[in-house]
C-alpha cells in the first residue's frame, strides 16, 4: 500500500508542478539553552505570582547543531517553549540564510482527525450486550455534525453514548502533537552546522520578594532578598543560563500565542433522536485529575529565608546593566523545569539604616490613621546603593530566638541613590486627630498626635494646602516634601504633641 | 489517478459510493493565487480545469476557502454562462438525517440481549418533534434510539459535509476547459515583524524584517502564487479611534522605494510559490539592513497638573530614520519592531517592542521600547496662587534624577496647557523651553552622570 501512496504524492506533486520536495531534518533538542525571564507586565507588584496562570514571558536562546543534507531542506525544531511566540523566532547560523519560517498549529485532536477523514474508510467498533463487532464505513458528515457514516448496509449514525467508536486506519498528513516551528533553508552542500534559535514565549513569570529582620532597636535590618522565577511552560529547559530581566519593557498587544486555535474546540458525537438524548446515560465523570498544586512544586516559602541568616549564605545572582534595564543572572547553570517555581538569592545586606517612621496626610479637617512606614536610602553609605527591582516586602521583628511578621508592604523599582519606602502596616497605638476653630475671618487648625507606646516614635504629617491657601503662624517649623508643608516631629514615650497653624486665604492683589 | 485511489481504499463498501474517495491530501485547487491584505481579508483566485456537457450542469466547488465571503464569488470561463451561484451551508448532522427521513422507509436492528441475535424491521417516521415517532406494520411507537440501531437506505440530498459553493453554468461547447474562480475570503492575514538589534556604543541598528502570514481560514493552501498588499483595503471607517499622543520625533517621510506598487499600497511578492498551510504562521524574509544609524532618548510626558510622590521612569527612546540616506532606506509595513541589546557575554537580549503603522522611506521614528530603570522624573505642584480675577500662577518642579554612569538628556514634554483656557504663558523657567504646539512646551533637560537636576518653571493661566 506504501508504494501506492507515495507515488500518488509524487504524481499530484508532478500534476501541480511543485518544485523537488525539501528534505525534512528534525532536531530533537538543544545542545545548550539560555533563558532570560520577564515578569509579567499587568501584574501590581502586591499581587503574588500565580503559578497557574503566568502572564510574564522569556527570551529563549538554544543551540542546536544540525546537520543539513545539500539542496533544500526543512529543519523542524523540536522540544520548544509551547508559549512560543514564532513571529519573534530568529534563526542565525545557517550558512545560506533562512527561505521561510513556519509554526505549524494544526494540531492531531479529536476533531482535527475526524475532519480530516471525511470521506475517508474509518471501521466503526460496535459493543453491544457484550460483543464486539466491527464493520467498515466512510465518514460523510462534517466535525460540526458527527457522526454520520455510510455502511454496506446504508446511512447511519454512530451512537452518541459511547457504545461504538471509530477507528481511523492513519493519522493523516500534516497533522502534528505540538505546534511545531520550522525553517526552510538551501545549502550548497550537506555539512553539519551550529544554530542559535531565540524566540520570546509565554508563561514564565519572576518577583523579587524581600526579607527585612529588624535590629538594634529599629534602627537597622537584615535584608534578604529572593528571586523567585516561574516557568508554566510544558517544556523543561535543562542546565539553563538563567537571567530575569528587571525593569519595564514595553510589550504590544499582550496576548498569549493565537495559534494551536484547533485544540479547544469541543467535539462529541450528536445523537440521532432527542428519546435518546433523554434517556442517555453517561459514564461517571471521573474525578478532574488533582491540579499540581504548591505542595508539587519546590518553591520555598519566603518565610523560609531566616536559614540564610543562619548557616550558610547562599549565592546571590549577579546584576548587569541592559540597556535601561536590569539583568540579573543565576551564576551557575540550573534547570528550569516545565510547571515549577524556583528561587535565587538576589541579595544579602547585614544592618542596613532605616527608619521607622509613623505618617499620615492632613486634607481640610481630614486625618488619615497613621501608618508605620520603613524608610531607607539606596546608597552605599546608607548600606545599600544598587538597583533594587520591585517587589514585595515581608518585615520581621526578633522575638526571643526566632522572628515574627510585623508587617508586608511593596516597593516598585528603584534606582541607585532613591530614598526607598515601605508601607508595612496600620498603626494601632499612634493616633492623630485634628480640631478646627473658625474666628473671624481665618481658620485655627491644630493637629494632635498620641503615642501610647513605651518608646518614642518619629511621626510625620504631609499636609494638603488647597488651591489658593496659605499656612501660617505654625508653632512649629515646617519642612517641605513632594510640594506639601510637612510636619516631623518626635513624639515621646505615652505622650502627645500638637501642632497649630492658621489657613488664610491668599490675598487677591 | 481515479482508479489508483479506488484501489487504495479497496474495502468492503457499498458501490454505490456517491464520489471517489479522495486520496489523502489531494486537493480539488488548481493552479492558486492568493493576494493577503493586512486587515483579514485575502483575494483567492483558483484556476481550474472542468470538463463540461454541453447546456446546462451543477458544479461543485470542493477546497474553496472555509471562510470564504460568498457574495464575492465570481466565475470566468470561455464559453460559460453562469445561471446561479449557490452557498450550501445546511450541514449534515444526524438530527438532520433524522429529520429529512420523515415519511420515507428506514431499518431498525434490535439486538437481542440473550442470545446476541439481530432482527430487523422496516419501519416508516411518521414525525420527528422532539422524539421520533415511527411506524412498524401496524405499530406505532416512539423510536428509541438508545436500543435499536437505525439504518437509513440513503443521504439525503442537499445536506453537506461542510458548507459547498455550486454554480450552475451553461455552457455552448462540450469539453474541457480552464476556468477562474475569484473570491474574498476572511482569515488570512499579514503583518511585519522587525528584528532589531541595537548597539548602543556604536549608535548603530541592524534590521531584518520579517513578512508574517497567518492562515486560520480553515483551508490549506497548495502551491499558491502569494502576494501581500500593505495596506488594509475597505476599513477607511476603522482609522478613527483613540490614538495615544506620539512621541517627538516621528514624522512621516517623503521618498518612493523601489518597489513594486498597486494604487496607494506597495506589494510584496513572495518569490516562489509556496504552501499556507491552515492554522499555520509562515515568515519569509524581505528586509536585511546593517549598520543604520540610531540613537537612543529619554522622554516624559507629565500631564497637567501632574504630580508624584515618587520619582518616575523616563520612556526609553530609539530614534531611527527609514530615510535612503541614513537610515534602512526602505518602506516599513505595518508591523512589530522588536529591540534586542547585547549584554555582557555578548548574547542578544530583548529590551523591548512596539508597533509601527505603514511607515514611507524617509520618515523618522521614535519608538517606546520601555521604562528606564535608573533615568526618572519626579514632577511636583509647589504652588498655586490667586493673582485676581482669572488669574493664577503655577509653579512647579521637575527632579530629574540619572543613576547611570553616563550624563543623559532627558527630554519633559509639560501638557494640558491648552485644555480649557488659551492664553497660558510660561511666566519664568530655570531651563530654556521649546513650545512645541499650543498644548505643550518641551525641555531638554541634561543630567549629569549619577546626579540630578531640578527644573522649575512658573505657568500663568486663567485658572
Amino acid at each position: 500500500m506504501r508504494p501506492i501512496r507515495a507515488l500518488i504524492a509524487l504524481l499530484s506533486a508532478a500534476l501541480a508542478g511543485a518544485p523537488a520536495l525539501a528534505q525534512p531534518v528534525t532536531s530533537p533538542g538543544p545542545d545548550s539553552v539560555s533563558v532570560a525571564i520577564y515578569a509579567d507586565p499587568d501584574r501590581w507588584v502586591d499581587t503574588p505570582i500565580n503559578p497557574a496562570w503566568l502572564r510574564g514571558y522569556a527570551l529563549i536562546s538554544e543551540k542546536r547543531t544540525i546537520t543539513i543534507p545539500k539542496g533544500r531542506a526543512v529543519i523542524r525544531f523540536e522540544g520548544v517553549a509551547g508559549g512560543i511566540l514564532p513571529e519573534s523566532a530568529i534563526v542565525t547560523g545557517l550558512p545560506d540564510g533562512v527561505r521561510e519560517k513556519n509554526l505549524d498549529a494544526d494540531l492531531l485532536s479529536a476533531r482535527s482527525l475526524y475532519a480530516r477523514s471525511l470521506g475517508r474508510p474509518v471501521t466503526i467498533r460496535r459493543t453491544r450486550g457484550g460483543r464486539t463487532v466491527e464493520e467498515r464505513a466512510i465518514i460523510r458528515s462534517g466535525p460540526d455534525g458527527a457522526a454520520v457514516l455510510e455502511t454496506r448496509e446504508g446511512i447511519v449514525a454512530v451512537d452518541c453514548r459511547g457504545s461504538e467508536a471509530l477507528i481511523y486506519d492513519a493519522v493523516p498528513a500534516g497533522l502534528s502533537a505540538k505546534p511545531t516551528l520550522s525553517v526552510e533553508t538551501e545549502a550548497a552542500e550537506a555539512r553539519q552546522v551550529t544554530v542559535t534559535l531565540s524566540y520570546l514565549a509565554w508563561g514564565f513569570d519572576w518577583q523579587a520578594n524581600y526579607v527585612a529582620t529588624m535590629r538594634d532597636g529599629g534602627r537597622s535590618a537584615d535584608l534578604f532578598a529572593w528571586v523567585t522565577l516561574a516557568n508554566g511552560d510544558v517544556t523543561s529547559f535543562a542546565d539553563a543560563a538563567t537571567m530575569v530581566v528587571g525593569g519595564r519593557v514595553n510589550r504590544e498587544g499582550g496576548g498569549a500565542p493565537v495559534s494551536g486555535l484547533d485544540d479547544g474546540e469541543p467535539f462529541e458525537f450528536q445523537c440521532l433522536s432527542h428519546v435518546e438524548a433523554r434517556e442517555e446515560q453517561y459514564a461517571p465523570m471521573p474525578e478532574p485529575a488533582p491540579m499540581a498544586d504548591s505542595g508539587e512544586r519546590d518553591a520555598i516559602a519566603v518565610t523560609g529565608m531566616r536559614m540564610s541568616l543562619s548557616a550558610s549564605t547562599p549565592i546571590t545572582v549577579v546584576r548587569e546593566a541592559l540597556g535601561d534595564l536590569q539583568l540579573y543572572r543565576v551564576p551557575h547553570r540550573t534547570t528550569v523545569a516545565a510547571q515549577s517555581q524556583k528561587q535565587v538569592a538576589l541579595l544579602n545586606r547585614e544592618a542596613v539604616p532605616v527608619d521607622v517612621i509613623y505618617r499620615s496626610y492632613v486634607s481640610g479637617n481630614y486625618v488619615s490613621p497613621p501608618e508605620l512606614l520603613l524608610r531607607a536610602q539606596n546608597r552605599e553609605a546608607r548600606g545599600l546603593g544598587l538597583p533594587l527591582p520591585r517587589g514585595k516586602v515581608a518585615v520581621f521583628e526578633p522575638r526571643g530566638d526566632t522572628s515574627l511578621l510585623i508587617g508586608e508592604g511593596s516597593i516598585g523599582d528603584k534606582a541607585v541613590g532613591e530614598e526607598v519606602e515601605v508601607r508595612v502596616a496600620q498603626a494601632t497605638q499612634v493616633h492623630a486627630s485634628k480640631r478646627l476653630a473658625v474666628i473671624g475671618g481665618r481658620t485655627d487648625q491644630a493637629l494632635t498626635v498620641t503615642n501610647a507606646n513605651p518608646f518614642p516614635v518619629r511621626f510625620e504629617a504631609g499636609i494638603v494646602v488647597n488651591d489658593g491657601i496659605k499656612i501660617g503662624g505654625a508653632s512649629a517649623r515646617l519642612g517641605r516634601k513632594d510640594g506639601r508643608p510637612l510636619w516631623a516631629v518626635q513624639v515621646p514615650a505615652n505622650g502627645s504633641v500638637t501642632l497649630t497653624y492658621r489657613t488664610d486665604p491668599v490675598r487677591r492683589r | 489517478m481515479r482508479w489508483l485511489a479506488l484501489t487504495l481504499v479497496a474495502i468492503p463498501c457499498a458501490a454505490e459510493a456517491q464520489t471517489a474517495v479522495p486520496a489523502p491530501d489531494q486537493t480539488a485547487q488548481g493552479e492558486v493565487a492568493v493576494t493577503i491584505y493586512n486587515n483579514n481579508l485575502a483575494l483567492v483566485q483558483d484556476r481550474r480545469t472542468l470538463s463540461l456537457a454541453i447546456g446546462r450542469t451543477r458544479q461543485e466547488f470542493a477546497d474553496v476557502s472555509a471562510s470564504i465571503r460568498p457574495e464575492t464569488v465570481t466565475l470566468n470561463g470561455a464559453g460559460l454562462t453562469v445561471v446561479e451561484q449557490n452557498f450550501d451551508y445546511d450541514l449534515l448532522t444526524p438530527e438532520k438525517l433524522m429529520e429529512k427521513a420523515i415519511g420515507r422507509t428506514i431499518t431498525l436492528v434490535r439486538t437481542d440481549p440473550g442470545t446476541k441475535a439481530e432482527t430487523r424491521e422496516e419501519a416508516r417516521v411518521l414525525a420527528n418533534n422532539n422524539g421520533t415517532v415511527v411506524q412498524i406494520g401496524n405499530r406505532i411507537e416512539v423510536l428509541d434510539a438508545s436500543r435499536v440501531r437505525v439504518i437509513f437506505p440513503s443521504l439525503p440530498p442537499n445536506l453537506r459535509a461542510r458548507p459547498t459553493l455550486s454554480v450552475t453554468l451553461e455552457a455552448e461547447s462540450g469539453g474541457a476547459r480552464p476556468v477562474t474562480l475569484n473570491y474574498l475570503s476572511t482569515g488570512l492575514g499579514w503583518k511585519a515583524d522587525y528584528v532589531t538589534l541595537f548597539d548602543e556604543a556604536a549608535g548603530k541598528i541592524d534590521v531584518q524584517g520579517w513578512v508574517t502570514l497567518t492562515n486560520n481560514s480553515g483551508t490549506t493552501f497548495n502551491n499558491a502564487q502569494t502576494l501581500l498588499v500593505a495596506g488594509a483595503v475597505g476599513d477607511a471607517n476603522s482609522q478613527r479611534g483613540y490614538r495615544p499622543r506620539p512621541i517627538p520625533g516621528n514624522s512621516p517621510g517623503t521618498e518612493t522605494v523601489n518597489r513594486e506598487q498597486l494604487g496607494d499600497f506597495y506589494v510584496y511578492p513572495i518569490a516562489a510559490r509556496t504552501t499556507i498551510a491552515n492554522a499555520q504562521q509562515k515568515q519569509v524574509s524581505f528586509l536585511d539592513v546593517s549598520g543604520a544609524p540610531a540613537a537612543k532618548a529619554y522622554f516624559y510626558r507629565n500631564n497637567w497638573l501632574g504630580a508624584s510622590a515618587q520619582a518616575l521612569s523616563a520612556d526609553t527612546v530609539l530614534r531611527f530614520s527609514t530615510s535612503r540616506d541614513g537610515g534602512l532606506g526602505d518602506a516599513l509595513p505595518a508591523g512589530t519592531v522588536r529591540v534586542y541589546m547585547r549584554d555582557a557575554r555578548g548574547a542578544p537580549q530583548f529590551i523591548g517592542e512596539n508597533n509601527i503603522g505603514h511607515t514611507p522611506m524617509g520618515s523618522r521614528l521614535a519608538l517606546k521600547t520601555g521604562e528606564a530603570f535608573d533615568v526618572k522624573v519626579q514632577p511636583t505642584v509647589e504652588k498655586r496662587e490667586a493673582l485676581g480675577k482669572d488669574k493664577w500662577r503655577t509653579t512647579m518642579t521637575y527632579r530629574f534624577t540619572n543613576a547611570r554612569p553616563n550624563p543623559v538628556v532627558v527630554e519633559l514634554a509639560q501638557s494640558g496647557l491648552d485644555n480649557w483656557w488659551h492664553d497660558t504663558r510660561i511666566e519664568s523657567e530655570s531651563l530654556p523651553s521649546e513650545r512645541t504646539s499650543a498644548d505643550e512646551a518641551l525641555w531638554k533637560v541634561t543630567v549629569p552622570a549619577n546626579g540630578e537636576v531640578t527644573l522649575t518653571v512658573a505657568f500663568l493661566t486663567r485658572y
